[in-house]
């Protein structure tokens, strides 16, 4: 039941539409049986990345390799791979069972292995009893899972996932998305798949490709990509709510000094995730390295916690993740601390990170 | 109608003051004309009618250019049917029969019975008269009269060794001279035919009749009910019409009326038969020498009468039929007569026309135009009948299958014959 | 759904269509239907009753026979052919190929041109020996053939005319709804090893039966209603060779003023039509249907 899967490196692509260019030398890898995303906000590049790792779409420069091979120059169908879309393509005039099984007709597959594989995949995603339907007598979740069937049948190694969960809503979103990952670990092969949520991204993946304006901005893990940001765009991207952002000048710090810290404080942008700040009683006992004092702007009631809405003297808008049993109100004036080791520091000009000694 | 002709003074005078105080009502005319030829006619029309208009100022006067004849009948009857037909209008001299039948125009020697205007109907060629009458009235008066001749390209005739002055009278010599006028190019296509005779439709009728008169026959007879589609006489031409072909001296098939003048025009036929309606036309755009002669002839010359007659509707007030009759004594007036024969090259109706200065002055520069005249004499009265368009229908259907090869002579006309017989039997 | 039109409303704006169905559809199908009962007549014979008389002289009509035949061979060769070339012309003009727009301009000219003027256009076109056709012919060494005056080929002629004048429209229904195609549904079968062709035969085409439909009803209509240029060109011959239904029932009413037997032949168009439209319209409610 195994598809092995293949690697995948793409090598300093460039694309452009036109004078615009929309992918401005991307690089990364991923090792067989991988889940990679593509992460970033609308119009990044991320999805003319995928129609060209695809073949749909020509690069202007670089290289993809698949399984270590060159695909330059090789059509999209002799790329041995799939590709789920994001509002699923199936072809409206046949039914279910013909969808899934139009690429092995294309390549004249005899009947009985046909029959064998749609009876596999149709096991696999739970589609026994739909075959005979069009797709329009289908739910959306249902679609979903024919439009993944139609990939699986044909044992690709790699297959591209265009935002395909974009078009179901919250709850089934959930429930693909782990079956999706099942289906990676369970059957071995690589994905590659593009979201702009960033909380799908972290989810599922092994490895995040966070893209901004053409560019990738970091790749790592989930876990590294929201410990270390590697710039203020990679950390206000990732986490909700996004981490607060603050001028030094806002900032008090510790009483210990600024050991560790750049010199010149003044050129930083302290990154805090709200969930790492905490408020600071006045008198009461607990320390924290950095604080900073507003005044509440707002309090959003979100079930497990509340989130406090803070204004800085400077204008600067915080967000604290509060679950204690006390709760500010609207109009109070109180300090929110963090400690040393939440702390991303920014430069100012570059807008990437500088690294804070403990 | 003689008897008063020998002293018409004072009843002319009378008669005058009588249609005076009758035209001093005014009407307002609508008058329906076709044209089926490439001539000016329209633009002389126009002038016509604003010089009526401009002479009458109590009437107006709306000329309608309806189409080529057919067109214009079927327009003229369906706005009768609807109870608002055109007071005057040029419709087929064979329409008679029709017009007669769905009792939509008036005998004009029912509404014109003045000396003077027996004298006016007197004044026309009798054998543009005969298709005009009907049990004994006159329904119509000729105006656009015409009659096919043999129009031919000397310098093609010069090219094939032929004598220009010469064209060919009988059918033996149209072949005899067609054969060496047809040209081929180095394919083997040809690129000049020897001559062309329309076929097809109502115009091919009308050629074919002429080529019957010149058999000795005549396709009907005056009383509209009597048809002879299946005489020797039409076998024979029909017969010719395929030797034509089989000798390649005419492009076999179905031949169309409407592009016969650019043809000759192009030279892509030595020589056509056509209406002396496109002398005009002809003249103005010929870049080459031509000559006019009668048709050439079976036993004999012959050719068919033809054109349109001059008819008033029914559903007229007196006022607007006395006005109709006084625009038609213009129409036809001698001086207008040569006119329209000049712009178009129809026949003036009258022989007081062929008299006046212009008229001679017209002959005498170009004399192709005098050969119609001449030629009418052997001219016979178009195929014409009750249900005319049907009954030609079936003479149309039967020339066009033996042209286009899908039966042989002798079939073909005794099937039309049956059918025509078959309609008009109702009617004897 | 709750809110009513005021019944005096409702009233006014059904009677005002309701009279014009009937006025100018209803009752002249009813008369023409009673219209075929009797003779017809003229001041010299009066009309008369004469029951199925004329159903029974158009069973024996030879005319009528070929011109349904014509009709027939009409219909089908030109709608196929209009909407092929529709298809092909569509699918040009949507291409990535330059100027397009220019195509698009000349491919819908002759739409716009009304029949009449398309009639004379091919009319020129066609004539044997002068018009442009036989000069194409000649260039290839060819004879010039002789499109109107032969039986032969007549409506061949005809269809290429109504083929000419009607494709260019219904390529902007193509037009329309390639470019509502869904990009990714010919990217999906690309990827699973589909060719130009292949895509355009699966997925395309199957996607335009809603269009090709629609434009295959108004083409079957058309080719019934339209016969402007049959007139113009030809007057259904030589020998009946290009006479269409139509085109025989106009002959028969207007020319040969024959009321009764043109009712008649109304009353079996009526009928071709009637019998078409609900065929079509069992198509369409079974098949044009996806979403």
């Amino acid at each position: 039941m195994t598809q092995a899967g293949v690697s995948l490196e793409v090598r300093g692509i460039r694309k452009s539409w036109g004078p615009v260019e929309v992918l401005k030398d991307v690089s990364f890898g991923i090792e067989p049986g991988g889940f990679l995303t593509l992460l970033g906000p609308s119009g990044c590049g991320k999805s003319t990345l995928l129609r060209l790792i695809s073949g749909l779409d020509e690069a202007g420069a670089g290289q993809i390799l698949i399984g270590g091979r060159d695909v330059s120059g090789v059509s999209a169908a002799d790329r041995n791979l799939g590709m789920v879309f994001q509002n699923y393509a199936l072809f409206p005039h046949m039914t279910v069972a013909e969808n899934i099984a139009y690429g092995l007709r294309i390549r004249r597959v005899s009947k009985a292995a046909k029959q064998k594989a749609l009876a596999r995949v149709a096991e696999l995603m739970a589609l026994g009893d739909l075959l005979d339907r069009k797709p329009a007598q289908l739910s959306g979740g249902q679609q979903q899972r024919v439009a993944l069937a139609r990939v699986l049948v044909s044992e690709r190694p790699l297959v591209l996932m265009d935002e395909p969960l974009s078009n179901l809503d919250a709850k089934l979103r959930v429930e693909i998305r782990s079956e999706i990952r099942a289906l990676n670990k369970k059957l071995g092969i690589t994905v590659v798949y593009v979201t702009h949520d960033q909380s799908e991204a972290l989810s599922m993946s092994d490895s995040v490709v966070l893209m901004n304006a053409g560019r990738v901005v970091q790749h790592g893990t989930p876990m590294e990509l929201y410990r270390t940001p590697a710039t203020v765009f990679a950390a206000s991207f990732i986490g909700t709510p996004p981490t607060n952002l603050l001028d030094a000048a806002d900032v008090r710090p510790p009483g210990d000094g600024a050991a560790g810290l750049p010199a010149d404080l003044a050129g930083c942008i302290f990154g805090v995730r709200p969930e790492a700040l905490h408020l600071v009683v006045p008198g009461a006992a607990g320390r924290a390295d950095f604080t900073a004092s507003g005044r509440v702007a707002a309090v959003e009631y979100e079930g497990s916690v509340f989130l406090i809405h803070v204004e800085t003297p400077s204008g600067a808008r915080l967000v604290l993740s509060h679950s204690g049993a006390e709760v500010p109100q609207e109009g109070d004036t109180i300090t929110l601390g963090w400690d040393r080791p939440a702390t991303h520091l920014f430069s100012k000009e570059t807008g990437t990170a500088i690294p804070v000694s403990a | 109608m003689r008897l008063y002709t020998t002293s018409a003074l004072p009843l002319v005078l009378g008669g005058a003051l009588g249609l005076g105080a009758g035209a001093a009502a005014a009407a307002d005319l609508e008058f329906y004309f076709p044209v089926g030829v490439n001539a000016p006619a329209v633009a002389t029309i126009d002038e016509l009618t604003s010089e009526w208009a401009a002479q009458n100022p109590e009437h107006t006067i709306k000329p309608v250019y309806a189409g080529n004849y057919e067109e214009t009948t079927t327009k003229a009857l369906t706005a009768a049917a609807a109870g608002n037909p055109p007071q005057v209008a040029v419709l087929l001299a064979i329409d008679i029969f029709t017009l007669v039948e769905e009792d939509v125009i008036v005998a004009i020697s029912d509404i014109a019975t003045t000396p003077e205007d027996e004298a006016w109907m007197d004044s026309f060629f009798p054998g543009f008269m005969k298709d005009a009458r009907f049990e004994g009235k006159t329904y119509a008066i000729p105006f656009q009269r015409s009659t096919p001749v043999f129009y031919y390209n000397k310098d093609a005739f010069r090219a094939a060794g032929l004598d220009p002055e010469d064209p060919p009278e009988t059918w033996d010599e149209m072949i005899e001279m067609g054969k060496k006028l047809t040209v081929k190019d180095a394919n083997g296509n040809v690129t000049q035919w020897g001559t062309r005779i329309p076929n097809l439709g109502l115009a091919g009728a009308w050629m074919f009749g002429g080529l019957v008169v010149s058999k000795g026959d005549v396709l009907s007879a005056d009383s509209g009910t009597e048809v002879s589609i299946d005489s020797p006489a039409s076998i024979a031409s029909l017969e010719f019409l395929l030797e034509l072909a089989e000798e390649e001296v005419m492009a076999p098939g179905g031949i169309s009326w409407g592009d016969t003048p650019k043809a000759f025009l192009e030279g892509q036929a030595a020589s056509i038969w056509t209406s002396t309606g496109n002398l005009a036309f002809i003249n103005e755009n010929a870049d080459f020498d031509w000559g006019v002669g009668f048709l050439p002839g079976g036993d004999g010359p012959g050719a068919p009468a033809g054109g349109g007659n001059l008819y008033v509707f029914k559903d007229a007030t007196d006022e607007e039929r006395a006005a109709a009759i006084d625009f038609m004594k213009f129409m036809t007036s001698p001086e207008n007569a040569a006119r329209w024969s000049i712009a178009t090259g129809y026949v003036a109706p009258r022989p007081d026309a062929w008299e006046l200065p212009i008229m001679q002055e017209y002959v005498a520069e170009l004399p192709q135009a005098r050969v119609a005249l001449e030629q009418l004499p052997y001219a016979e009265r178009e195929f014409a009948t009750f249900q005319r368009a049907k009954v030609t229908q079936f003479l149309v259907e039967a020339i066009e299958s033996v042209v286009t090869g899908d039966a042989d002579p002798a079939a073909a006309v005794e099937a039309a014959q049956e059918k025509a017989d078959d309609v008009l039997g109702d009617y004897r | 759904m709750n809110k009513r039109l005021p019944i005096g409303l409702a009233f006014v704006l059904l009677v005002l269509p309701c009279s014009l169905l009937v006025a100018f559809t209803h009752y002249p199908a009813l008369r023409a239907l009673a219209n075929s009962f009797w003779n017809n007549g003229s001041s010299r014979r009066p009309s008369k009753f004469v029951g199925w008389d004329n159903y029974r002289a158009m069973m024996e009509d030879d005319r009528l026979a070929q011109v349904l035949a014509n009709s027939a061979i009409y219909a089908l060769g030109t709608v196929p052919l209009a909407i092929g070339l529709a298809i092909g012309m569509a699918l040009l003009v949507n291409s990535k190929l330059p100027a397009t727009g220019l195509m698009r301009l000349s491919f819908f000219m002759p739409t716009m041109l009304p029949m009449v003027a398309v009639a004379n256009i091919w009319l020129f076109f066609y004539a044997p020996g002068i018009g442009l056709a036989s000069q194409i012919l000649s260039v290839f060494g060819l004879p010039p053939i002789n499109f109107l005056g032969s039986t032969d080929t007549s409506l061949a002629s005809m269809m290429v005319v109504a083929v000419w004048k009607e494709a260019g429209l219904f390529m902007i229904f193509y037009l329309a709804a390639l470019q509502a195609v869904p990009a990714n549904l010919k990217d999906a079968a690309r990827l699973e090893g589909a060719g130009h062709v292949r895509v355009f035969f699966d997925v395309v085409l199957p996607l335009l039966r809603p269009t090709t439909i629609f434009v295959a009803v108004n083409a079957l209509i058309n080719a019934f209603r339209l016969v402007d240029h049959i007139i113009v060109m030809t007057r259904g011959g030589p020998n009946n060779s290009s006479a269409l239904l139509l085109y025989y029932i106009y002959e028969v009413t207007f020319a040969h003023r024959d009321f009764a037997y043109g009712a008649t032949l109304t009353v079996l168009m009526v009928v071709i039509l009637g019998a078409m439209a609900a065929v079509q319209f069992w198509i369409l409610d079974r098949k044009a249907h996806y979403q």
